[in-house]
């Protein structure tokens, strides 16, 4: 516990300051520890160490936990101070409260994220076995890495194919969400269904319902692979829509064509819920002043999409950007990230971690290229 | 400001009057008041106004088409006996209705319990969540720190970093949970929190649960999206910080919580990723789902091999079962789903 409070971002001189000024209890005591830590014998400056961490400890407490009252045990202390020093430290005080406010959050982290993250890390240096008491590891530096990348055949294909898809898939599923956000974002009747329509796929796909939907049952392991049932695939679906609109027996070359297409739509659309939402948000912050302006200057639709629709929603484009390649990043159904697992449920976690963070590695520096690359395009306006 | 019914009547206005001015225009001749590129312009609009409604109701009803058709399926699949399935003459319309699939996929799920069960974790996680995590996106939002950029970019490496990377360290630690007395005094006695209900609810007390970040990140747009005039009344006023946050943030944030809550909630109801890594034995509605071929393959079929189309209907009627509690909450709430992420100013 004390070890957690330590690694809190609370800045130690800043609190030492802080509670000088409200001459609580605690402070004294943190103070004259503070100094026999430095001076005095080892057994002493542990015992007031200890002592220490209950004092910080305390005031901690009260910093996250009682923030109203220490905020009245301040004003008392700023009052009996002289008024300038009262105002030297007004940001710096509110700067301690931000800290207060992120102080869960801080904690949260080091214990839910931080570690285990650091922990994976070091998994994938080290063959490791699970036993009774827990993981144990033999160190064997890069070779899982390099067991990941030159041995295993199926990692680096994944890998590539998983890159290029996304390449591919990135730009298809933002035309598309914008094209549709431009759609929805018109006033005609039956406007608000279908945008609850357009919505509906990021309530549901996110779920394994998606994968009854697409047929993708094998996981469930008695079934060979061999016979998969797939209700959207096997199906042809423009046949499906023109039956379904009472139209039979169309030319067959032309339903074939449109079936590829659709199949690809399906994944498009099922995709690009949250796209669709953000662009569409953009859109509306869009001043109708603008509109107006462009319609007396004589612009077409065309020309007003690209020189004022564009630039307005470019920073949402940006997000959407990086939530697709994020979002197709940590599916796990994708052909990289099953791997991963697979490694993983077969107790091999050294080597799913060494793989799962060189693939984390990769994506974040392709990441970090595509923002950089697009940020030179976004328009931010001026506020 | 105007009602909203009020600038309805002004576009109608607005628009009958120009109506009026261009009927007059023509009477005199178009050419005395307009230039030919105008007048040019103004037939391609109409032309375009015309044609373009129709255009756009193809492409919407085709896309929402795609959309549904797995959700027609499912009302048409989960209600046929299963003999119809492969009955060539049955397409959308099965000749009898049955209940009987829902029956069985309500007693293999044991729906009732494990619907309890979900919404249950489901609701105290999210609400942990939306509380310490509005309370963290506020501290981003409005204090000026050391590190601050540095801890929110953090923030953002929550939100890219796969859970599968940190689901096994941290499946170690709930086991082993250290403190011990606190473990035991959670679980009733036992050093392990698998498989109690505290695996989800420890990461969204200390806003760390399901798509944390991006909450984290949802509320502080929001937050800085508020007027700082606000809170600097508060201050003048002597309220602390916190007194300011939660009596005058948070009222102007209602439409935030709740579209934070929403979709926590449904992040919550369909994850089984992170529950099944944690949980053997406390079933969600997800996890139940996900498991439902080998579970109908045993109760159905006594552990025979059954291929996905033979039970297809019980799937498809378990996928309704499981979606319709979620669709519900959608079609009441769908207002704020949509308008809530609009108003909360994911901008910029």
């Amino acid at each position: 516990m004390s070890e957690e409070i330590m690694n809190t971002p609370l800045d130690p001189e800043e609190v030492n300051t802080e509670i000088n000024e409200a001459e609580s209890e605690a402070a004294e005591t943190a103070e004259e520890t503070a100094e026999a830590t430095v001076q005095e014998a080892a057994e002493e400056a542990e015992e007031t160490a200890q002592d220490a961490a209950d004092a910080s400890k305390e005031a901690f407490e009260a910093e996250s936990e009682a923030i109203a009252e220490e905020t009245a045990a301040e004003a008392a202390a700023a009052n009996k101070k002289p008024e300038k020093k009262h105002r030297l430290s007004y940001e710096r005080r509110k700067g301690l409260y931000g800290y207060g406010f992120i102080a869960i959050w801080a904690l949260g982290t080091i214990y839910f994220f931080i570690l285990p993250f650091i922990e994976s890390l070091i998994y994938s240096f080290n063959k490791t076995e699970v036993n009774q008491g827990g993981m144990k590891m033999e160190w064997i530096g890069l070779k899982n890495y390099r067991n990941a990348f030159r041995k295993d055949q199926d990692y680096s294909k994944a890998l590539v194919e998983m890159l290029q898809s996304t390449v591919l898939r990135t730009p298809l599923i933002l035309i598309f969400a914008i094209f549709i956000a431009v759609i929805l974002n018109q006033k005609f009747k039956g406007r608000t269904f279908a945008r609850a329509v357009f919505f509906l796929p990021v309530i549901i796909a996110t779920g394994p319902v998606i994968d009854i939907i697409n047929g993708n049952m094998d996981q469930g392991g008695f079934s060979g692979g061999a016979e998969q049932f797939s209700t959207m695939f096997e199906a042809n679906l423009v046949d499906q829509l023109l039956n379904f609109l009472g139209v039979y027996n169309i030319s067959d070359t032309l339903t074939e064509t449109l079936n590829t297409l659709i199949t690809d739509i399906f994944d498009l659309v099922w995709n690009s819920g949250i796209q669709i939402l953000l662009i569409l948000s953009a859109l509306q912050g869009i001043p109708v002043s603008s509109k107006e302006a462009a319609q007396i200057e004589g612009a077409t639709a065309w020309e007003f999409f690209w020189k004022v629709t564009i630039p307005y929603i470019s920073p949402m484009i940006l997000a959407s950007v990086v939530y697709t390649i994020v979002d197709s990043f940590v599916d796990p159904q994708n052909s990289v990230m099953s791997i991963v697992l697979n490694k993983a449920s077969n107790w091999e976690h050294g080597y799913s971690a060494a793989m799962a963070w060189a693939y984390f590695a990769i994506v974040a520096v392709f990441l970090a290229i595509v923002v950089a690359f697009i940020n030179k395009f976004v328009y931010y306006e001026v506020e | 400001m105007a009602t909203k019914k009020e600038e309805k009547q002004f576009e109608k206005e607005r628009k009958a009057a120009q109506k009026a001015r261009y009927k007059r225009m023509k009477e005199v001749g178009l050419d005395k008041y307009l230039t030919p590129e105008q007048i040019a312009y103004n037939r391609r609009r109409k032309w375009i106004g015309a044609v373009w409604p129709f255009f756009r109701f193809v492409i919407l009803f085709g896309l929402c088409f795609v959309i549904l058709y797995p959700l027609i399926f499912m009302l048409s699949t989960a209600f046929r006996p299963n003999e119809q399935m492969n009955d060539p003459s049955v397409v959308w319309l099965p000749k009898s209705f049955t209940m009987q699939n829902i029956y069985d996929v309500w007693d293999v799920m044991s729906f009732d319990k494990t619907v309890v069960n979900t919404v249950i974790l489901n609701i105290v996680a999210s609400i942990l969540q939306v509380i310490t995590c509005s309370i963290t996106g506020y501290g981003f939002a409005r204090f000026k720190f050391k590190g601050k950029s540095i801890l929110f970019a953090i923030v953002v490496l929550q939100i890219i970093v796969p859970p599968q990377i940190t689901t096994i360290p941290l499946y170690l630690q709930y086991a082993y949970f250290k403190p011990e007395f606190l473990a035991k005094l959670l679980t009733n006695g036992e050093t392990s929190l698998i498989n109690s209900g505290w695996t989800m609810y420890l990461p969204a007390l200390f806003a760390n649960g399901l798509r944390a970040g991006l909450f984290i990140f949802i509320f502080r747009q929001f937050f800085r999206g508020l007027p700082k005039e606000l809170e600097d009344a508060a201050y003048l006023d002597g309220c602390s910080p916190l007194y300011t946050f939660v009596k005058i943030m948070c009222p102007n944030a209602k439409s935030s919580f709740l579209t934070v809550f929403l979709f926590s909630i449904v992040w919550y109801w369909n994850d089984y990723y992170v529950s099944s890594s944690f949980f053997t034995k406390n079933d969600t509605v997800a996890l139940m789902l996900k498991n439902l071929n080998t579970n109908l393959a045993q109760t159905l079929f006594d552990g025979q091999q059954v291929s996905v189309r033979q039970i297809i209907v019980w799937l498809e009627a378990g996928c309704l079962l499981s979606i319709t509690p979620i669709l519900i909450m959608y079609i009441f709430l769908q207002r704020y789903f949509i308008e809530g992420i609009e108003r909360s100013g994911l901008a910029n």
